[in-house]
């Protein structure tokens, strides 16, 4: 190799690697529209079969014959599998999860699970005779947004609107939203309430949680 | 008249007076903790320790007067009855309904509501049977609250009202605007006035029946049950509010070309 093309080549190659790199990029930008909103159409729809999915299997459940022990017993493995239970916990908690040592933060996701388990089976047990309906899906920051009717025997349809999150690789619910009132949203601001009052000591609502179950 | 109007607009701004003058005011955060500032910003409640304390009576009350009067009225009262009871007090609320409707300019919901009247006033024999839920012409709630929200009005800070419950001034406006714009309340007379009292009495029982369940499942989960139901209330109203202001279904028929309009065009 001579020197010529020895000092030839440090030119020449940045000049290609620029073009292919431009090319790649001018390619990308072109592409990423239609990707984008291909993968957004897929993420939707992948919520919205999830969220249909899930409530038929709560509801096989629910509308079922057993009783209500056993109900609340086979309902248990579905939530937990479907709920992004611990980021609902870390939200609830909010800005008194960094305030809380590491072993507080592991007893309070613990007791926060079976709390949440505990409100949504007492709450489902009691229905009877439950029928959905899947309505509109729209992307949020959060993940997207699908929207269920929810009607019982003697009372008005219910609108309950469902945050799917993808952020643990498969869709979870990361919030329920009943007529308006964000479960996640409310549950913070008992907490944050609590714990105003309370010190702002975790360890007080640690007590309250492990009281409340027991109790 | 089941309420003397100035009567009851003195006992709500004594109430308010008496609010402001027991002067319980909530401790403002430490500025210096932006967290703590945005969560006192969002409860928008300066004056909380007295509603506390207002919170604390009305649950009182409610503990020891109108649950139990609810919980016995659904067990004594068979639930065809119980809607039919139920129905005939929403078809009473029609007329105000009605104007709140038009007050918001809502044109569909306005007619929604005087068919549901018309129909179930006559064919559903004074307003027993819902008829015109079942004909499409469905339910909908609304109060002068929401109408002066779509008007613009800000809400201010949280309010928790002796009897009526959580509110804010300007549903409590709304409320009192209710109560002018009600044709009930300028009638007068013996009878008008059990009537009067009767509606009211049968109003909150309904209401609280209804709610039996969800209050008490509330009222088991919630550590601090007044921040939570200061949420809740905060959280629906917002909600009420938008899906009136979004509810702007086309009040002309599907089959009929507006003049002047390209027939291609839909």
């Amino acid at each position: 190799m001579s020197r010529a093309d020895m000092s030839s080549q440090p030119i020449l190659m940045p000049t290609r690697r620029r073009f292919i790199c431009l090319s790649m990029a001018l390619a990308a930008t072109l592409a990423l529209p239609g990707r984008a909103a291909l993968a957004q159409g897929t993420v939707v729809d992948t919520a919205t079969q999830f969220v249909k999915q899930t409530g038929v299997d709560l509801l096989g459940i629910v509308n079922g014959p057993a009783p209500l022990a056993d109900k609340q017993k086979q309902l248990t493995p579905i939530i937990n599998q479907a709920v992004d239970v611990d980021a609902i916990a870390r939200f609830c908690l909010g800005r008194y999860w960094r305030t809380a040592s590491p072993e507080q933060q592991k007893s309070y996701l613990g007791l926060f699970h079976a709390v949440l388990v505990n409100s949504i089976t007492g709450k489902l047990g009691d229905y009877t005779g439950v029928t959905f309906t899947v309505g509109r899906a729209r992307a949020s920051d959060e993940g997207v947004i699908v929207s269920t009717t929810i009607t019982r025997p003697n009372n008005p349809p219910t609108a309950v609107d469902w945050l799917i999150s993808t952020e643990t690789g498969s869709p979870k619910i990361a919030d329920m939203i009943a007529e308006g009132t964000s479960l996640r949203l409310t549950q913070r601001s008992d907490y944050a309430s609590y714990l105003s009052h309370n010190n702002n000591d975790v360890q007080a609502l640690i007590d309250a949680m492990r009281r409340q179950l027991a109790g | 008249m089941p309420f003397a109007l100035p009567g009851l607009r003195w006992s709500l701004a004594a109430t308010l007076l008496m609010a402001i003058g027991l002067g319980g005011c909530a401790t403002p955060p430490d500025p210096s903790d932006p967290d703590a500032v945005a969560e006192f910003r969002q409860n928008n409640d300066p004056i909380e320790p007295t509603n506390r304390v207002f919170f604390a009576i009305n649950n009182g009350l409610d503990t020891v007067l109108l649950a139990p009067v609810a919980r016995g009225y659904r067990t004594i009262v068979p639930q065809p009855i119980r809607n039919g009871i139920h129905n005939v007090l929403a078809n009473l609320s029609s007329p105000v309904l009605f104007i709140d409707d038009v007050l918001q300019t809502k044109p569909r919901r306005a007619g929604d509501t005087l068919a549901r009247f018309v129909i179930n006033s006559t064919l559903g024999l004074g307003g027993i049977f819902d008829l015109a839920d079942k004909w499409g012409w469905h339910a909908h709630d609304s109060d002068a609250g929401i109408t002066l929200a779509l008007w613009g009005v800000p809400d201010g800070p949280f309010l928790f009202l002796p009897v009526l419950g959580p509110s804010n001034p300007r549903d409590a406006a709304g409320f009192g605007a209710d109560i002018a714009l009600d044709p009930f309340t300028y009638t007068s007379g013996g009878a008008w006035q059990i009537f009067g009292w009767t509606r009211y009495g049968v109003s909150a029982v309904d209401a609280r029946e209804r709610h039996l369940d969800d209050i008490a499942q509330i009222k088991r989960s919630a550590l601090d049950p007044y921040a939570t139901f200061r949420s809740l209330f905060q959280q629906h109203r917002a909600q009420v509010i938008d899906s009136v202001r979004d509810d702007n279904r086309a009040t002309i028929p599907a089959w009929f070309t507006p003049p002047g309009t390209d027939q291609d065009s839909k």
